[in-house]
């Protein structure tokens, strides 16, 4: 499920689009470590992977078909981080060429898609993937990566404001749990047919955690997901909070300093100034990060 | 298919095609932003802006109406929501979500289809983004089609074998991507290779440097103010 621009509002989008840059950036440093260059047309072609499996139709029931998404088995295959540089890669294909998902929603569709749903899914595989677990463990790993995905862009949408009835979200919800589950047969169904064509293709974790410390990380990462979607529901309650607590006023000290509380006074136009001063803010902080991360590249290098 | 008709609208000759990526870059975000942020008076506003997309469409002589059914792509997905605000009591919200949506996917097909999609990604790469990302996206786009051929031949193959218990074919859907994914696996070592053997040495070299000239610039000034300015007016006078 990808966002189209228009969908979020512009503190979602923003936000999460500022959150994305470190993480994709971490993401990709961690893909490429102890790596040699052989990896970028091996991540590339995955990719391709992943977009023609498009094609290929799995029979579900009467009529209908559903097909691979493909984070947790890039994750089992390439690894966490190198699945979710493929994955980031995809979405942005996605966005620019299919116009599917949104350009300003990139981030978004990013921290959903390529890292919080290929981490999500790896997780499973990573405590129970080499115990007796790991067929459950594998098929878990489907299930969560596409169900925290699909929540975390459902929750998006509703800390925009888009309303949904009850009866609208309740379905939606089944439809999610269906298509999760989907992907976890999938997922362990071509998992099981590439160990006997060649068994080298799937990565080997470390040893067998204990059983019931998995169960308890994994119903972790769903409730924080599922409390995600709650608080979503009712974002007047985190305002409250906010305001109980004196954080929001404290938020709003902080970020008036630097700006002068968002307004640039040359300009008249009160949506104007306050989108040249964050633009203005966003440029500084941007600067910045680039001054800095020349400076180190460079003592990484002398 | 939708690609290849992009891939022949980019390599055109216009004004607009011969602009630097970054000069395109710059002027689309601005073009979204200034959408996303817009509340008040929004038909009049979506409806300015669409003649200026418009008017741009023409001036990289595109097919108008080709872009603006393609653009349409988004259509789907978006009234399914607009029908659930609607439903839920907020009619103009999902209206908003319509406009906006659609004039954003347009935008994103103006700049994509003046720009051929290796250009596009070396002016991100100018802009901050990991190269190594941008690399395997280069990648991916290039191999799409190659892959996806073989996906349909399998596809096509399977279908003309029958069967009909839907367990089975299951199971042979899972076979034919285990299938395809060894292949690409196996694809991915050949290019590498054959990468190796013309002199790879860790990055792309490309026949001519981008180069942002003076045109450029005055080109992403005038065409990040327009929307800005189209809005500016909208809401003073409508």
């Amino acid at each position: 499920m990808h966002i189209p621009d228009g969908f979020l509002a512009t503190p979602v989008w923003a936000t999460l689009d500022v959150a994305a840059a470190p993480a994709l950036a971490y993401t990709v440093r961690r893909a490429q470590r102890g790596f040699d260059e052989a990896r970028i047309p091996l991540l590339g072609v995955m990719g391709a992977f992943v977009f023609a499996a498009q094609m290929i139709n799995f029979p579900v029931g009467i009529g209908t078909t559903g097909h691979l998404v493909g984070g947790a088995l890039l994750a089992f295959t390439l690894g966490p981080a190198a699945a979710g540089v493929v994955m980031a890669a995809i979405v942005a294909i996605q966005a620019l060429v299919f116009q599917d998902g949104g350009i300003l929603a990139l981030g978004p569709n990013i921290i959903n898609m390529a890292i919080l749903g290929v981490l999500a899914g790896y997780l499973p595989f990573h405590l129970w993937g080499a115990g007796k677990w790991r067929r459950m463990a594998i098929f878990a790993g489907g299930v969560v990566s596409v169900l925290v995905s699909a929540i975390c862009a459902l929750a998006e949408l509703l800390v925009s404001g888009v309303r949904m009835p009850a009866a609208v979200l309740g379905i939606s919800l089944v439809l999610f749990v269906v298509s999760a589950l989907l992907e976890g047969a999938i997922t362990l169904a071509v998992v099981t047919a590439l160990e006997t064509i060649q068994p080298g293709f799937i990565r080997k974790p470390a040893a067998a955690r204990s059983l019931a410390l998995g169960a308890v990380s994994v119903v972790a990462v769903l409730l924080a997901a599922v409390g995600v979607l709650f608080a979503s529901t009712a974002p007047d309650g985190i305002e409250r909070l906010g305001q109980q607590t004196g954080i929001a006023a404290h938020a709003r000290a902080l970020l008036s300093t630097p700006l002068g509380n968002y307004q640039a006074a040359f300009l008249q136009s009160p949506w104007l100034s306050k989108a040249a001063a964050g633009l203005a803010g966003l440029a500084l902080i941007y600067t910045a990060c680039l001054i800095i991360g020349r400076l180190v590249a460079r003592r990484g290098s002398a | 298919m939708h690609h290849v008709v992009l891939e022949r609208w980019s390599r055109g000759s216009s004004a607009i095609h011969r602009r630097d990526p970054r000069a395109k870059i710059a002027p689309l975000l601005m073009f979204l932003i200034v959408l996303a942020t817009a509340h008040s008076s929004l038909p009049a506003l979506a409806a300015a802006l669409f003649l200026l997309l418009c008017a741009a469409l023409v001036w990289a002589r595109l097919p108008l109406a080709g872009a603006v059914i393609r653009a349409g792509i988004i259509l789907p997905f978006t009234l399914v929501f607009a029908a659930i605000c609607w439903l839920g009591g907020d009619p103009a919200r999902g209206l908003s979500l319509l406009l906006k949506s659609y004039l954003s996917a347009l935008a994103v097909l103006l700049v994509v289809s003046t720009t051929p999609l290796p250009v596009l990604l070396r002016g991100l790469e100018m802009t901050g983004v990991p190269r190594f990302l941008l690399m395997v996206a280069q990648f991916l786009y290039r191999y799409l089609f190659v892959i996806s051929e073989e996906a349909q031949h399998m596809r096509i193959a399977a279908a003309s074998r029958g069967g009909s218990r839907s367990r089975l074919r299951f199971r042979a859907a899972a076979g034919a991507l285990a299938v395809l994914f060894a292949r690409s696996y196996g694809r991915a070592e050949e290019i590498h290779r054959a990468m190796l053997a013309r002199g790879f040495t860790g990055h792309f070299r490309t026949l001519g440097a981008l180069r942002f000239r003076g045109t450029d610039a005055g080109f992403a000034v005038i065409a990040s103010l327009a929307p800005a300015l189209v809005r500016v007016a909208v809401e003073r006078f409508v």
